[in-house]
């Protein structure tokens, strides 16, 4: 007592040592959650950055090029060491390289270093030497990075010739084929045709010469870009920056998920929280109905309430066993027996798939979306029901003209949260139907257009499998951070528009005063 | 009635008839959807059944197998969990819970370790110092704090913070051990400001314009940790650890897993705990401040104490969510069911044992079933926390309507 009097007269108008603490851990809070977000932001958005392309010479004559990645202590703290991208691992079989600060000897920004992103093997690094047609004429110098931007013009309007005879000429023909029109001679033509522009794609391939002087034939239809980030002025990287973000989030995953973009997980995400929320509010809200309107108030309706509301705190994962043990083999498992015989022993509907994902997610927001709805009919005053009801109305007219309009904030409120819940959700979708790899997206123009019993790419999963099954993790690192940063927008937009939401349902109601 | 419009008879039994069907229509969809949502304990309990009572043609498993350790073996090390390798074959079958419970219940305890004390304080802050202005926009950034993925946490925390904190321990150890200090440090300093900087810093936005001063406090910690380690730990905490302790470090670890989750349960323990210290009627704290109290002595004698059920409740839903949260155990853990006291090694958790063994053992096995009881434990688990702690809330949402606030 005598000791807490001496420090209250030590600080005179402090709360003493306690009330720091409690201010420091709301700045704790703030600041891991702001480090977090500027992490995700930086790493993420950083990766489409064209960074410049450093070439070292090493004390011993060797030379490499690179991008410099970091620079960490080495392991006996006797100096510091730098980790580069230098790429062409199919030539030297990495694509990492570290290199202790200390045997470097010279490090320069030659502005003809060349980088060749490709369709495999990642991207390539060196100067350019010589571009050779298929007729066998050499081009060096200018004349090649002329030739080889004309030959990439070229073979983009080939690639782009290429699918658009295969998607709107071959596959419809092929299909016609299948259901017995005589399409046969139109079909060899075409195919004909198709293999005229892969021979034109695939002729000609250029010379690099990598960093260290080997020399090294590129065919031109492997490589997709090609930039000379040294030679770039600012406004040139940005718009290299805005074209890696739109490709990102416009392209297909390539290279075992490493590289490339997250359009069919984007897509995939989407179709699944929209199944989801249309399968979640009619049933939520008509349970929230039955519990704040129709059943009767006793002990019953009230453990019920708090059963489910106690059911928003089961873990998710315990949600996923329940859709693979009811949905995946049991539900999916007879539908099989019955409709798709012809295909078993592979099963169609009693595999993993974007509807039972979408019934597992459901049946796990669904306690969030009775809670809020009945939040909201409790909110409204009984005079607006028993008013109503004096002036004639039945209990359904009560409801639909006058409880339900006044609860749509608030089951609105509900639905998104339940979006936001769903779209950050990873476990039970991994038990319930999500691939890591789908390329096809499961709408297309094939009958019935929407395929509820495929499986899907969705962003979260994207993440865990880049990130932890993935090859080369050290390579997947910026894709994975874009990813996150993409899925936390995704999330905070639903989120803030969730809040939104209340605000206004709070101020709107904020008169009425609660039963 | 409006008698100028008189209802035909036929129209007022079409919509009597129409009434009648609704009421009928919703009473059954309402009753179905809660039916299919408590289905899921139902469903769990009687799948688990034929794992230890069956017609007699399938295989079971003894309980003694799932709760006890190897005969051969009486220490942790006894208890194994294996099923892949021993099921099925002429081996006694390797499949004792306890490691996977052990693992759970160590990183929800590590998590609320870090959680609670982060939550409860800033709880205590914006209920009582915080200017209202603040506290209004601090709530729902909090709230998207809860809303992040568990898979970017977890990626974050297993590939990013734990190879860090490997590589620089000694640096994690001097911010952690510093912080203390430096926040009240900043008191102090606070008290010998002249009064006009005082006014501009206020106490109310010190959740704000501390942050700076953390940073700096741990930019310090960082600038100070080599020494730290020569001074007190010969130079490498690591080996410090291993030989003098006996201490393994795994990559990722409990602790690792403890931060990561701390993170992600810490805005809905806030949220809750907040809700309860403000909930508290301000007759009773007005009343303590007006006799005297300062802030922090009428949060600790008259409002925590009145307010401590909701408090508890609010730790509650924070066990739960951390014995269930899935993706960050399974990112952050290593995912080694091993059972030690060294928070340094790694662990394997329930759900995240789920999650991914699921997948590969097929319907009806009796590794699928045992999977299935491991569910079943996590859902009676998280059930009974948050039933417990509903209750608590009820009562306290009385008490406090007894005390004549209810604000």
């Amino acid at each position: 007592m005598r000791l807490a009097k001496r420090s209250r007269a030590r600080l005179p108008r402090g709360e003493g040592a306690g009330a720091w603490l409690a201010a420091g851990s709301v700045a704790l809070s703030l600041l891991a959650l702001l480090a977090l977000l500027s992490l995700l932001a930086i790493r993420g958005l950083g990766h489409f950055w064209p960074a410049s392309i450093a070439l070292v010479a090493l004390d011993d004559g060797r030379q490499l090029a690179g991008e410099q990645v970091r620079e960490v202590p080495l392991p006996d703290g006797t100096g510091r060491e730098r980790l580069y991208r230098i790429g062409n691992r199919d030539l030297d079989g990495t694509r990492w390289a570290w290199v202790p600060v200390s045997a470097i000897a010279a490090v320069s920004h030659p502005p003809e270093l060349m980088v060749l992103e490709r369709h495999r093997w990642g991207e390539a690094i060196g100067r350019l030497v010589a571009v050779e047609s298929e007729t066998g004429e050499r081009l060096e110098g200018q004349a090649a990075r002329a030739a080889l931007e004309n030959r990439m013009t070229e073979l983009a309007s080939l690639r782009q010739a290429r699918d658009t005879l295969r998607d709107e000429v071959v596959l419809p023909r092929v299909q016609a084929l299948q259901e017995g029109v005589d399409v046969e001679r139109q079909l060899a033509t075409a195919n004909a045709r198709l293999r005229e522009l892969q021979a034109a794609m695939q002729a000609g391939h250029l010379t690099l010469e990598t960093a260290s002087g080997e020399r090294w034939q590129v065919p031109l239809d492997q490589i997709l870009r090609v930039r000379y980030p040294n030679a770039m002025s600012p406004l040139d990287k940005l718009v290299v920056w805005g074209e890696g973000v739109w490709r990102f989030l416009s392209e297909g995953p390539r290279a075992a998920n490493t590289a490339g973009g997250v359009w069919p997980a984007i897509f995939g995400t989407v179709l699944m929280v929209m199944l989801m929320s249309i399968l979640v509010t009619p049933f939520g809200v008509l349970a929230a109905i039955y519990l704040n309107e129709v059943a009767h108030q006793g002990r019953l309706t009230r453990l019920v309430r708090i059963a489910v509301r106690n059911l928003a705190g089961v873990p998710s994962i315990v949600y996923g066993v329940f859709g693979l043990g009811v949905f995946v083999y049991g539900i999916g498992g007879s539908l099989d027996e019955w409709f798709f015989d012809a295909a078993l022993p592979s099963p169609t509907f009693g595999t993993g798939g974007l509807l039972w994902a979408s019934l597992t997610l459901a049946l796990l927001t669904l306690p969030v979306v009775i809670v809020a709805t009945e939040e909201g009919l409790a909110r409204i005053p009984d005079q607006q029901r028993e008013g109503a009801l004096a002036l004639g109305a039945t209990r359904l007219e009560m409801l639909t003209r006058v409880v339900l309009p006044m609860a749509t904030p608030a089951m609105l409120t509900g639905v998104i949260l339940a979006v936001a819940r769903a779209a950050g959700e990873v476990a039970p979708l991994m038990l319930v139907g999500v691939a890591k790899l789908a390329p096809q997206v499961p709408v297309d123009g094939d009958f019935p257009f929407l395929h509820l019993e495929r499986k899907f790419m969705h962003l979260g999963y994207h993440i865990f499998d880049a990130a932890f099954h993935g090859g080369d993790v050290q390579a997947a690192m910026p894709l994975v951070y874009a990813t996150a940063l993409l899925l936390v927008l995704v999330i905070l937009v639903l989120n803030l528009t969730a809040i939104f939401l209340r605000h206004h349902l709070s101020t709107r109601h904020g008169a009425l005063s609660r039963r | 009635m409006p008698d100028s419009l008189p209802p035909s008879p036929v129209r007022r039994r079409l919509r009597q008839g129409r009434d009648r069907l609704a009421t009928v229509l919703v009473t059954a969809g309402g009753i179905g959807v809660i039916a299919a949502l408590l289905a899921i304990g139902v469903f769990l309990a009687v799948e688990v059944v034929p794992l230890f009572w069956s017609g007699g043609d399938t295989q079971t498993v003894s309980p003694r197998a799932l709760w006890s350790p190897l005969e051969a073996e009486d220490d942790l090390a006894g208890y194994r969990w294996d099923p892949t390798a021993t099921l099925g074959t002429e081996e006694p079958a390797r499949v004792s819970l306890v490691p996977l419970a052990w693992g759970t219940l160590e990183a929800a305890a590590w998590a609320l370790l870090i959680a609670v004390p982060l939550a409860l304080g800033a709880a205590a802050h914006s209920a009582l110092f915080m200017s209202p202005r603040l506290r209004s926009r601090l709530k729902p950034t909090l709230e998207l704090m809860e809303a992040l993925p568990g898979v970017v946490i977890g990626f974050v925390a297993g590939l990013v913070l734990a190879p860090w904190l490997e590589r620089h321990l000694a640096d994690g150890l001097a911010m952690l051990v510093l912080l203390v200090p430096g926040l009240l440090l900043a008191g102090a300093l606070w008290s010998r400001l002249p009064p006009r900087l005082q006014q501009a810093l206020p106490l109310g936005w010190a959740g704000l314009w501390l942050l700076p001063w953390l940073l700096l406090v741990l930019a310090v910690a960082l600038w100070l940790s080599p020494w730290l380690e020569a001074w007190a730990f010969g130079g490498d905490l690591r080996q410090w650890l291993e030989v003098r302790l006996g201490l393994d470090l795994a990559v990722r670890n409990a602790i690792i897993v403890g931060m990561a989750m701390g993170f992600a349960v810490m805005p809905s323990v806030y949220s809750l705990a907040e809700d309860a210290l403000s909930g508290v009627p301000r007759s009773l704290s007005e009343g303590a401040q007006a006799l005297g109290a300062t802030r922090w002595q009428t949060l600790w004698r008259v409002v925590l104490p009145a307010a401590s059920p909701g408090v508890f409740a609010a730790v509650m839903i924070g066990a739960g969510r951390a014995v269930g949260e899935t993706m960050i155990v399974l990112m952050a853990s290593g995912n080694a069911a091993l059972m030690t006291w060294n928070p340094l090694d790694g662990l394997r958790s329930l759900a995240a044992t789920i999650a991914i063994e699921l997948p590969e053992a097929g319907p009806d096995g009796l590794h699928y079933r045992l999977l299935l009881l491991a569910a079943l434990l996590l859902f009676l688990f998280t059930f009974l926390v948050n039933t417990l702690a509903e209750l608590v809330r009820t009562r306290l949402t009385r008490r406090y309507r007894r005390l004549g606030g209810g604000a």
